[in-house]
């Protein structure tokens, strides 16, 4: 199975962009939501679901479809844009993100939504799971690759080092976990809270094979991702470098925008600047 | 009854051989349990399907549910008291809430590590299972029960919780008892007072029963083996008759089978009288010799012979 889309860097820009305005629309609509969190992804989000994953509308339950688990589950309204742009959801159905009873709630169900393979939300589960899914593949010779995208904040949650530790154990080389790292926390900078640094080092010492990419080029991020060996015996860490709130200057690398809403006059410039 | 005693994890590990001997996909994921599991005898025959994750509860949990995304019917395998506990977020979101194909054994639960204490005592498994959505219950209390509902949870698709026992026990069931999900077990027929108990104490129920017999008392007792669902018809019906109750575990009082049986009481409106042997709620249970802690809590076949008089004289 491949990518339906395939598309360059440079198309994958485009929709990044289209992606930001749905989250910016959907967000106020709701009166609610994580704006910054959502923002830092959508290019990794953009490049995967356009480029990477080797996922198709029509195959959503193939065994051999790659698998993607959003572990840090707040930056869900991300992930529904993304599906949206993709023609994977009705672009309606974002009327109803955070309404009663929703297709769209504030963390991803996967009995509700296409291509969710876990209930995230609480921080820390999706890399355990992925180490499962990434064994489960080897198991049974299946060549689907697992990618888990984790906030950075949550890499504070102790059940990723459970989770790192045995995916090295186990040679899991269809592994790849993404963090997006944007250095902010609910409450503050993340070296501030409680530090991650040295994180590449950690991962190495952990049994990854470790790079780094820039999270919010699409060219750099395919790039690093498609030449990954998916054979040598070693799960992957991309830790890729974002800006929260990307693409939004004035909710660009603030805490206080991890889930705050512009009012009126702050979306008339945020999608003045999103053109 | 057989005289002959079995130790319900070997009932259980000869369920999982027979399971992949016919077919289904199974993979036991340990935490460095496979001695408490007693996994030996499926990891000689199925080496590949058994996964050691090391001493990472939370990890266990993740894993198996990424193997039941996988394909695979994940059956973990540890005490319960680290099960319930240091996982319990792990039970929640990644088995129950999406509602994956993994079976949670909980091994030794109850205080069936007595003298090791209340860090190994699980006496909250079932009110916490109880809390969370999606997942079916169980206890088995003998050899042909325990096989019973192995060979049934492995074939059901969805969260299911074995709270297992430790001890060599005793067959209570006959050889052709079939378990059904939802349905209680008669041990044995009785118009005077009914028990009810659950794993394990279900002997110490069936022994009480007997003893009573000799005293012209009859005792209905019943195994409560699927505890979600639970049989609320049979529940009420052995009510109505007796219109006396004593319920038995190894559990706290709080949120386990006693809780279940008295929310039955009131909501049915049974007027009944009613008490509940088990750990008192808001207590850690003592530690020591497991027949000393039964004996301590009444949760033995003399502390149910002795309530059943009670309830008698004072009725």
């Amino acid at each position: 199975m491949s990518n339906q889309f395939k598309l360059q860097p440079a198309q994958i820009v485009e929709k990044a962009k289209e992606i930001r305005k749905k989250i910016i629309h959907t967000n106020v609509r709701a009166g609610q939501g994580h704006t910054g969190s959502d923002l830092s992804e959508v290019d990794i989000l953009a490049s995967l679901f356009f480029r990477i994953l080797n996922i198709q509308k029509d195959r959503i339950d193939d065994p051999d479809r790659d698998r993607f688990i959003l572990s840090k589950g707040h930056g869900v309204c991300g992930l529904y844009c993304t599906l949206v742009e993709a023609g994977y959801l009705p672009e309606e159905l974002l009327d109803t993100y955070l309404q009663f009873d929703s297709d769209m709630p504030g963390h991803p169900v996967r009995q509700k939504c296409l291509f969710v393979e876990l209930n995230t939300g609480a921080l820390g589960h999706g890399l355990s799971v992925g180490v499962g899914l990434a064994l489960s593949a080897k198991k049974t010779n299946r060549r689907f690759r697992v990618f888990v995208l984790t906030g950075d904040g949550e890499l504070q949650e102790g059940s990723n080092w459970e989770a790192a530790m045995s995916g090295a154990h186990f040679k899991l080389d269809n592994l790849v976990l993404i963090v997006d790292r944007n250095t902010l926390q609910l409450a503050d900078r993340t070296e501030t809270i409680m530090g991650l640094e040295p994180l590449a080092d950690k991962f190495r010492a952990f049994g990854f094979e470790v790079y780094r990419a820039n999270g919010h080029d699409p060219g750099d991020l395919i790039e690093t991702i498609e030449s990954l060996d998916m054979h040598n015996a070693m799960p992957k860490a991309v830790i890729a470098k974002t800006i929260k709130g990307k693409g939004v200057s004035f909710i660009e690398d603030r805490a206080a925008w991890h889930h705050r809403i512009p009012n009126e006059a702050e979306v008339l410039t945020a999608l003045e600047e999103l053109e | 009854m057989h005289e002959q005693k079995h130790d319900l994890r070997e009932a259980m590990v000869q369920s999982f051989i027979k399971a992949v001997d016919r077919g289904i996909n199974l993979a036991v994921v340990v935490s460095d349990s496979t001695s408490t599991s007693k996994i030996k005898p499926f990891a000689q025959k199925y080496p590949d399907r058994l996964i050691n994750v090391g001493i990472a509860e939370q990890n266990l949990v993740g894993v198996a549910a990424g193997l039941s995304l996988g394909g695979f019917v994940a059956v973990t395998a540890n005490a319960a008291c680290f099960l319930v506990a240091r996982a319990n977020e792990q039970v929640k979101n990644d088995v129950c809430y999406s509602n994956t194909n993994v079976k949670l054994i909980g091994l030794n639960a109850g205080v069936c590590y007595g003298p090791l204490a209340g860090t190994h005592h699980a006496i909250d498994d079932i009110s916490i299972m109880l809390g969370l959505g999606n997942i079916v219950i169980l206890a088995p209390s003998d050899a042909i029960d325990t096989a019973a509902i192995f060979d049934f949870a492995l074939e059901y698709e969805g969260p299911v919780y074995i709270r297992m026992d430790s001890d060599k026990l005793p067959v209570i069931h006959n050889e052709d008892y079939r378990f059904e999900l939802g349905r209680a077990n008669l041990l044995r027929t009785g118009t005077d007072i009914s028990i009810m108990a659950m794993g394990s104490t279900a002997h110490e129920a069936y022994f009480a029963g007997q003893e009573l017999e000799a005293d012209s008392v009859q005792a209905e007792v019943i195994n409560i083996s699927s505890i979600r669902p639970v049989d609320k018809e049979a529940i009420a019906e052995s009510i109505r008759k007796t219109r006396r109750v004593i319920t038995v575990e190894e559990h706290s009082l709080h949120g386990g089978l006693g809780s279940i049986i008295a929310e039955i009481i009131v909501e049915e409106n049974l007027q009944a009288q009613l008490i509940r042997l088990g750990i008192p709620q808001g207590q850690f249970s003592k530690a020591g010799p497991r027949d000393k802690i039964r004996a301590h809590y009444q949760i033995d076949k003399n502390g149910i012979v002795t309530a059943a008089q009670k309830l008698l004289q004072t009725s």
